[in-house]
């Protein structure tokens, strides 16, 4: 993925606000990633870069751990993040139907990004919300007893929705810098 | 360090207490089969499960490489239960490595070939189809070549790397059955830190890793 | 420092905090249960439906934020005490609701018993929890104010004792701590349930100046909320337990280790540690007794596999979390590579009750090898979910039929999964097992932390062994070979049984393999991921047989082996809602107005035998698919 100007700076001063010209301790590094990762909503290649050399450890070991934890994300996300809950409980009531319908109705697959940014989707352990299975969480807001109605409930409250994001999208900055051609 | 006896086999061996035993093993003509071991790591990873040993006295098989040697320790390095948790690692390994010894840089110095001949395993796939996941092999460094269709994760190349060259050009990374080998983003080796300094290359006991030069004598 | 001050200054504290609580109770006071589970229904909406109507109404009524009660079946919850009442609970509440008892109640005086669950306190009009079943089984140790007091507010832990047991051991010596402890054979929480005493007392022994105490909040298995209940609903509690742990090992700096998808219980712990900061009960000199001790909360990334103690430890150190051979115990060399305790969050919880009540006291709850209660997210195919806290040795007959209340609608029992991917499926024969770590062991599963699903005929055995090795699939670190390809080859084959392309000789494999990835593998993720399926093996054969010989999955779940078929007798011919809830235009109205599926184009997203009318109930699942042609004969 090309970087536009601006991104990079963007992507530089805010890993260099977050480090703050300190040393970083190497058991820090998970903490500063999930910090970059908060502001930025996903860490891009430079910032992982810049984060090692800090930490003076090498990239790779840096990259090592970014593709290790659920958590970080090496792409942009979608504005809106639907995370399809697969525990137990969520699993044997219709989960995986859930998942399916979502990836049916916005044409991805799970772990993938509508073309348009709107919508990334992903899978979740567990969210511990086991009594309202199958349960999705739809940006910050838990969503329970999906259906595949329940589905096309969800993605119909975002229609005709242009550049708002519902609850609390992490960084609209980096989104809308995204939305850019 | 003071010395201590072991018995490999009943055979009545004179080891520093504490050196894992693999090593003693090795170092006294007994072939145990290993890929992951390194003698200079702090804690041993005991990835690769093929080390194991049946300690008398002790219900399961250990690994060899994290069992230090202490006075008396008396230990048989085949038994039943020591043969099938072998060859049951073996057969796993080899259902993610794609073989094709005649055309391999590493046909007769493999270590998987000397597993195979010295604990009579058959070097074709057999309970465990084939996974067939053929990642796309890097020749983009002059001197050599990765194809990790033929890497079994044991991680020497990295320790060579990180550790005797200093380079942190590879590492691994991902989780689970997509654990590998590679650089920072996935980049081609060229466009690495990586300075073919050779070491990695020396330090695979498979054809992953390999020099063109032998690549192109075989 | 005189050993009065640590006792005045404690008394000064507790004062305070009951004073300001003593306040409280003067005026009407609405509870909100806003742990996850009843935000997830809907209680913030609760809590300012209650805001506005009492400020329309000008009242003088504070409306606070409470944890889980632990009735989840019945969010979102809230409990009403006014003075001169009861206090009441109410669940299943909605606008409307609300709306009705601020007017009714809190303007009024009527408690609108009608829409109450229970009382909290004995009296002569309305029953409490001992007056239901569950009530009667239950014996709350650590839950016992999850519910019932603002876990943001640190008074209403203090002005119920809180912090006590931190007043009283630093006037005993370490060993005396210990030595309570040891006596309570208190048994880890987290699964394996290796005492904790032990564990502490290797760590005092071990040598080094700096030491470290660590909390498991890391909570993966994928149906357990009980961690994450404690933390959102008594946070104060766990962290208490943590320094009297300090205390006894001699350490000045713990972390509590909690999943970065429980943001709720992220914030509210932070919160509590800096208030139990600025109360002198974390920092320097803890009320003045020269032993110093913090804390700080360390975000997991997301790695289920972060839970088996080394791994954890290493994702602490910056590492990938990857679980590394023992000896040595992270006792001797931990965190930093000094000596540290890892304990689970239930297992710190009880600490506090354990010194101010003894032993003796904790022993005589449970059984002789393991006392003391067990924490249970019951969750699944039964009445009454929630969080439930019983007895050691209270049999999981007791659990499900008791205190959860049963299956729901008419259908029949068919397995208790516990202890997650680590553990079991154990069928309605072994249901009189008592619940305590030997026990269930010995039934091939495990205690686990803590996670109970209930399994009934709808569910597929077959289906339920792939889902867990789906997961550690997904979840094994990677590093050593049983685990990483071994559970691949296992979910491979149950993959093809559950598609009907399963052998006789596959079912022989699958029980190798899973023995050899058992003894094999490095750490206990691996050693533990065949459990699933060695259980539902034993248990459950012949659900394997018929999915291999027949073609058919008896639970009518394995997608491959079920078609939809909508019955002509029960289809009504004018209603079109199956047509309507096709995602893929299957359905279509046949020439005589009966609906009819298309199997090329069925999807089987079960939304037709959902949408369904009950009245008609014309969809119907078919397996094996061969079925099909029957009853399509049948019905020409």
């Amino acid at each position: 993925m090309e970087l536009l100007e601006g991104e990079k700076e963007q992507i530089l001063a805010t890993v260099d606000a977050i480090l703050n010209n300190q040393p970083l301790q190497k058991d820090r590094l998970i903490p500063v990633l999930q910090r970059v990762q908060a502001e930025l909503g996903y860490l891009p290649g430079l910032a992982m870069e810049k984060i090692a050399a800090a930490a003076g450890v090498s990239a790779v070991e840096v990259y090592g751990l970014a593709t290790f934890y659920n958590q970080f994300r090496l792409n942009p996300p979608g504005k809106h993040q639907l995370k399809v809950c697969m525990g137990t409980a969520c699993y044997m009531v219709g989960g995986q139907i859930a998942l399916e319908s979502f990836e049916r109705r916005l044409g991805i697959k799970e772990g993938e990004t509508t073309p348009d940014r709107k919508f990334s989707l992903e899978r979740v352990a567990c969210v511990g919300c086991c009594t309202m299975a199958p349960v999705v969480v739809v940006d910050e807001n838990v969503e329970g007893h999906v259906t595949p109605t329940r589905v096309d409930g969800i993605l119909l409250s975002f229609e005709g929705e242009e550049g708002k994001t519902r609850g609390e999208a992490k960084s609209p900055a980096a989104v809308e810098s995204e939305a850019k051609p | 360090m003071s010395k201590v006896t072991v018995i490999i086999d009943g055979r009545e061996i004179k080891a520093p207490a504490g050196r894992k035993l693999l090593w003693v093993a090795l170092e006294n003509g007994i072939y145990i089969p290993n890929l992951c071991a390194v003698e200079e790591y702090a804690r041993p990873p005991a990835s690769c499960r093929l080390c194991f040993v049946q300690v008398e006295g002790r219900e399961k098989p250990v690994t060899s490489c994290t069992l230090p040697a202490a006075d008396g320790l008396a230990v048989q390095t085949r038994s039943p239960r020591v043969d099938r948790l072998v060859r049951t690692a073996f057969e796993l390994l080899l259902s993610d490595h794609r073989l094709q010894c005649a055309s391999c840089p590493a046909n007769r110095a493999c270590e998987l070939q000397k597993i195979a001949r010295e604990r009579k395993l058959k070097l074709r796939y057999g309970r465990f189809p084939y996974l067939q996941r053929e990642p796309a092999p890097d020749d983009s460094p002059q001197t050599f070549a990765f194809d990790p269709s033929r890497c079994v994760l044991c991680g020497r190349c990295i320790w060579a790397d990180q550790e005797v060259a200093k380079i942190g050009a590879i590492g691994f990374s991902r989780r689970g059955i997509n654990r590998s080998v590679t650089t920072f983003k996935d980049v081609a080796l060229a466009e690495s830190p990586c300075n073919e300094c050779g070491l990695c290359v020396k330090a695979c006991p498979v054809g992953a890793l390999y020099f063109k030069k032998t690549a192109e004598s075989k | 420092m005189s050993t009065a001050t640590v006792a005045e200054q404690y008394r000064a504290l507790r004062q305070e905090a009951a004073a300001a609580v003593e306040a409280l109770k003067q005026k009407p006071v609405v509870w909100v249960g806003t742990a996850t589970c009843g935000v997830a229904a809907g209680a913030l909406k609760i809590k300012e439906a209650f805001e506005q109507e009492i400020k329309e109404r000008g009242l003088d009524v504070a409306v606070l934020e409470t944890g889980c009660m632990g009735h989840c079946y019945a969010e979102p919850m809230a409990i009403i005490a006014k003075p001169g009442h009861v206090p009441l609970c109410y669940g299943r509440l909605d606008e409307g609701l609300v709306h009705r008892l601020v007017v009714d109640f809190l303007d009024g005086d009527d408690p609108g018993y009608e829409y109450a669950l229970v009382a909290l306190e004995p009296n002569d009009l309305f029953p409490t929890f001992s007056d239901f079943p569950r009530g009667v089984y239950e014996e709350k140790m650590i839950l016992e104010q999850c519910g019932f007091i603002d876990p943001g507010n640190m008074d209403h832990y203090l002005a119920r004792d809180g912090y006590a047991a931190v007043a009283k051991i630093l006037e005993m010596k370490p060993e005396e701590v210990l030595a309570e402890v040891k006596a309570a054979n208190l048994r880890g929480r987290g699964g394996a349930g290796f005492p904790a005493g032990e564990k502490w007392e290797a760590c005092r022994k071990a040598p080094g100046e700096q030491k470290y105490v660590i909390c498991n909040g890391d909570e993966g298995d994928p149906g357990a909320f009980m961690d994450r209940g404690l933390l959102e609903s008594d946070p104060h509690r766990v962290i208490e337990g943590m320094i009297i742990c300090a205390y006894a090992v001699g350490a000045s700096r713990g972390y509590l280790y909690i999943r970065a998808e429980y943001p709720k219980a992220v914030e509210r712990v932070e919160g509590a540690i800096a208030r139990a900061r600025e109360k002198g009960l974390l920092g320097q000199s803890i009320l003045g007794s020269g032993f110093s001790f913090d804390l700080e909360v360390f975000q997991g990334s997301g790695a289920f596999v972060c839970g088996e103690s080394s791994a954890l430890v290493r994702s602490m150190e910056g590492k990938m979390g990857i679980p590394e051979v023992r000896p040595p115990r992270l006792a001797e060399s931990g965190f930093r590579g000094c000596p540290t305790v890892l304990n689970n969050v239930k297992t710190f919880a009880y600490v506090p009750a354990i010194i101010m009540k003894g032993a003796d006291w904790f022993r005589s709850t449970g059984t002789a090898g393991s006392p003391g209660t067990a924490v249970f997210s019951l969750v699944g195919k039964v009445n009454n979910t929630g969080l439930v806290e019983v007895p050691m040795g209270t049999t999981l007959r007791q659990l499900i039929f008791d205190v959860g209340e049963g299956i729901p609608g008419d259908k029949k029992f068919k397995a208790a999964q516990i202890g997650g991917p680590s553990g079991g499926c154990l069928p309605e024969a072994m249901l009189d097992v008592p619940i305590d770590f030997d026990s269930l062991q010995e039934a091939g599963a495990i205690m686990g932390s803590g996670g109970l699903v209930v399994l009934n005929e709808d569910d597929c055995m077959v289906a339920v062994a792939r889902y867990f090795l789906e997961f550690t699939q997904h979840e094994s670190c990677g590093k050593c070979t049983f685990c990483r390809l071994g559970t691949r080859h296992m979910l491979d084959i149950l993959t093809d049984i559950s598609r009907g392309k399963g052998s006789l000789e596959s079912l022989e494999l699958l029980q190798e393999l899973c023995e050899d990835v058992r003894d094999g593998s490095l750490c206990n993720l691996g050693k533990t991921a065949p459990n699933p399926v060695l259980t539902t093996l034993r248990y459950f054969r012949d659900e394997y047989e018929a999915h291999i010989l027949e073609g058919r999955c008896p639970s009518l779940m394995c997608k491959d082996l079920i078609v939809y078929y909508i019955e002509p007798k029960k289809c009504s011919k004018l209603c079109n809602v199956c047509v309507g809830s096709c995602p893929t235009e299957a359905i279509y109205t046949r020439d005589d107005g009966l609906k009819a599926i298309n199997q090329e184009k069925c999807v089987k997203c079960d939304n037709c035998l959902k949408t369904c009318p009950v009245e008609y109930n014309a969809v119907i699942k078919l397996s094996p698919p061969s079925l099909l042609a029957e009853k399509e004969g049948k019905s020409k």
